[in-house]
């Protein structure tokens, strides 16, 4: 293991970045569902912001253990999730898209504004007391204890990931496929498409919350800044690397966009001019994204076309 | 045959010998800057002394980055090339802290796995409060490998030290900073400016989404308070707009004797344009640290003479030198072409401050660096005469400046007069 994390620290992936990695690939997954039902929705970088804020003012202001605090922060953003995903799954295609950029955009404001809020409830309200400082506007909450654990982050993918296959074939995944495919048709074949609709944006809330939960614990100061529009846009990078035609696709893709940089980290000046190069022939060479399984299909082809070539070398050699 | 092959090794022994003689007597030429005398020349430190450099290389802070990392090279280069740690050489590892708190965290944890005896960075105070206790929070202290300190050269958030310490304990003292807090430059700048200008009555705008300006904002009010000026106008606008113009109409129609901004570079010099050249605003305009940039009032990059009239309060002004800054300044744009900012300075001083500790200390061990290093008192840096105070924090003269067609000119009554034309 000491081995493992020395080579890995060595090529600029050290225990923090791992960590890292794996915080992205859970909210990488968290879109993952809904874009399996066809939902072009970006609102999960808002979901992230409710999870960590919650979770985080649980265990500094009320002094919850952390697992029960992330778990409360995941209920809390999929509790949100239903009445916006009421309305707003209406939509479809890219206006589902900006409906969602604005619910962030929304998040992020009412964040950034909480104590100005609540302190105005108190003066109209006549309270004596002081108002609570709870969000502590745009400087954020510092101070956080890092609690999260990689050993947590893989057990949480571990269940996801189980989670995932078998949503794939069970009555909801097909549902959702069939949703994806065609909308009125699913409907005419009988599927509640509102319904499945709203659980798929739900159940993405709840982990995007629970992604936000652990990444709150991470970096031991959250702001309302961290979770904007650029947030949002990475979420949806890391599913499209990875490919949305697997479930693992938006794991990888979370993997390999967060650990790309660091890699690069001694290119200085130049690592996000490589970075977007990397990225560019990625996109347009692999459409189908990292976890495409025909990707894999034909690695494991040439591969065995490679193995066989060397075999018939050898018999070859050994006839002669 | 015998002689001239002996006259010939004499001349080739003169000649070998001669570059050493020379390289002897220039020890004697000493950078101005360090504690040549106060503290004795290290005995006890030799080999390779590290101390790990965090700044922004890419991404938005690095337009403060770079000039800070480029101080801090030429800072080792002369600490190494005068001799100042004796037999031992000034190493810095260096790693880019990008301009997130994410990428900082990450270049901390590889900076403690060097072993180094003190880090100096990073760019921002977010990424400062989210990155330093990696060197000296909780997870190394229960490590129990060594703290090690951190020092700031650009930090401004107010109440850093505090807040370390209510969340780490004594680790909390190994955070230490070069740059004036906020609350350190702001209220003097505002009692000189209100001074020279007689102001009575302002309009404010900050940017409410970061943590640098709306600090500063906080820190603005309550000095404007104390100096007795009214706030007529308040708005707020977002880091990332382009558009001010919504803002200041509201603030201009309340007509104050002055508009105080709390703005990062980037929203700076749009804002600055707009407030001149579309909606003729011509009174004074009084800046936080954000201002501090020379790229500001550049006509090319900047708001050019749009940004005549603005006055800010800093760390440091190329016209309040002493022979310690002339010297850096010069070498700093021989070396570089460009002229140092405020940023490049604090970093130079910063260096230098951590290399004297070292010295002081003689030894590379982090817990005697960062005792030797809450010791400064009376160190004479380019930015004045620098100590620690009582809590900690840094203390030196700030500067009111007033900048006028690119410059940056002390804010008196003549220069303001020049200005405003009155």
């Amino acid at each position: 293991m000491g081995f493992v994390s020395d080579a890995l620290a060595s090529i600029g992936l050290n225990e923090f970045v791992i960590t890292l990695m794996f915080v992205n690939a859970i909210l990488a997954m968290s879109i993952y569902l809904t874009l399996y039902g066809g939902m072009f929705s970006l609102a999960n970088a808002g979901f992230m912001a409710i999870g960590s804020y919650v979770s985080v003012i649980l265990t500094q202001n009320h002094d919850w253990p952390f697992l029960p605090a992330i778990l409360v922060g995941m209920v809390a953003a999929g509790l949100i999730a239903i009445p916006i995903g009421l309305p707003v799954l209406r939509l479809r295609d890219i206006y589902l898209a900006i409906a969602t950029i604005g619910f962030v955009e929304i998040t992020r404001i009412m964040i950034l504004n909480f104590d100005k809020i609540i302190a105005e409830v108190y003066t109209r309200l006549h309270m004596e007391s002081e108002p609570p400082k709870i969000t502590n506007g745009p400087l954020g909450i510092t101070g956080i204890p890092v609690e999260t654990k990689l050993e947590y982050l893989i057990v949480t993918v571990i269940i996801l990931s189980y989670f995932m296959i078998r949503m794939h074939r069970s009555r909801f995944g097909r549902a959702l496929a069939a949703i994806r495919q065609d909308e009125n048709v699913a409907a005419s074949q009988g599927i509640n498409v509102v319904y499945y609709k709203n659980a798929a944006f739900i159940l993405g809330a709840m982990m995007a919350g629970l992604g936000g939960g652990f990444s709150g614990h991470l970096s031991r100061i959250i702001q309302p800044g961290s979770y904007g529009f650029g947030t949002a846009v990475d979420i949806l990078a890391y599913s499209v690397l990875g490919g949305i035609s697997s479930w693992y696709g938006p794991i990888l893709g979370g993997l390999a966009l967060t650990a790309l940089p660091e890699v690069l980290r001694p290119l200085k000046e130049y690592t996000g001019l490589i970075n977007g190069v990397v990225l560019l022939i990625f996109i347009a060479y692999l459409p189908g994204g990292l976890g495409d399984p025909a990707l894999w299909r034909s690695v494991r082809k040439t591969a065995g076309r490679i193995v066989n070539f060397i075999n018939k070398g050898k018999t070859a050699n050994a006839g002669a | 045959m015998r002689s001239k092959n002996l006259l010939f090794v004499f001349v080739l022994i003169a000649t070998l010998a001669l570059p050493l003689g020379a390289m002897a007597q220039d020890d004697g030429e000493r950078p101005l800057i360090g504690a040549w005398d106060t503290c004795a020349d290290p005995v006890s430190l030799s080999g390779e002394v590290k101390i790990g450099v965090a700044f922004a290389q890419s991404e938005a802070a690095a337009i403060y980055g770079v000039p800070q990392q480029q101080a801090v090279e030429l800072a080792i280069a002369e600490i190494n090339e005068s001799g100042y740690l004796g037999e031992a050489t000034l190493v810095a590892v260096t790693e880019d802290a990008g301009s997130t708190p994410e990428t900082a965290i990450s270049a901390f944890t590889n900076l403690v796995a060097e072993d180094v005896s003190a880090i100096i960075g990073p760019t921002l105070s977010n990424q400062a409060m989210a990155a330093d206790p990696v060197a000296f929070g909780t997870e190394r202290q229960e490590s129990g490998d060594p703290l090690i300190p951190v020092v700031g050269v650009s930090n401004t958030r107010t109440g850093m030290e505090t807040d370390f310490a209510a969340s780490y304990g004594d680790g909390g003292a190994y955070f230490r900073r070069i740059s004036l807090p906020e609350s350190k430059v702001i209220p003097g700048t505002v009692e000189q400016v209100v001074d020279i200008l007689g102001i009575e009555t302002v309009g404010i705008m900050y940017s409410d989404n970061d943590q640098f300006t709306a600090s500063a904002y906080e820190v603005f009010v309550s000095a404007l308070e104390e100096s007795g000026v009214e706030i007529v106008a308040t708005e707020t606008f977002a880091t990332g707009d382009v558009d001010f113009t919504a803002q200041l109409t509201n603030i201009i129609a309340a007509n104050p004797d002055a508009i105080v901004v709390s703005a990062l570079a980037a929203e700076i010099v749009p804002l600055l344009e707009q407030a001149r050249s579309q909606l003729g605003y011509t009174g004074p305009i009084i800046g936080g640290n954000g201002f501090n940039t020379p790229g500001i009032a550049s006509e090319d990059r900047g708001a050019g003479t749009d940004a005549n009239g603005v006055v800010v309060g800093g760390a440091w002004n190329v016209a309040r030198q002493n022979e310690i800054s002339t010297a850096f300044t010069a070498k700093y744009e021989e070396e570089y072409g460009t002229p140092a900012d405020q940023f490049a300075v604090q970093a130079y001083t910063g260096t230098w401050v951590v290399a004297t500790a070292i010295r002081c200390a003689d030894s590379a061990d982090p817990a005697a660096v960062l005792e030797a290093l809450a010791a400064t008192a009376d160190f004479e840096t380019p930015l004045g005469t620098f100590s620690f105070d009582e809590e900690g924090l840094p203390e030196h003269e700030p500067v009111a400046q007033i900048i006028k067609d690119g410059q940056y000119l002390l804010l008196t009554e003549e220069s303001a007069a020049e200005v405003f034309g009155e």
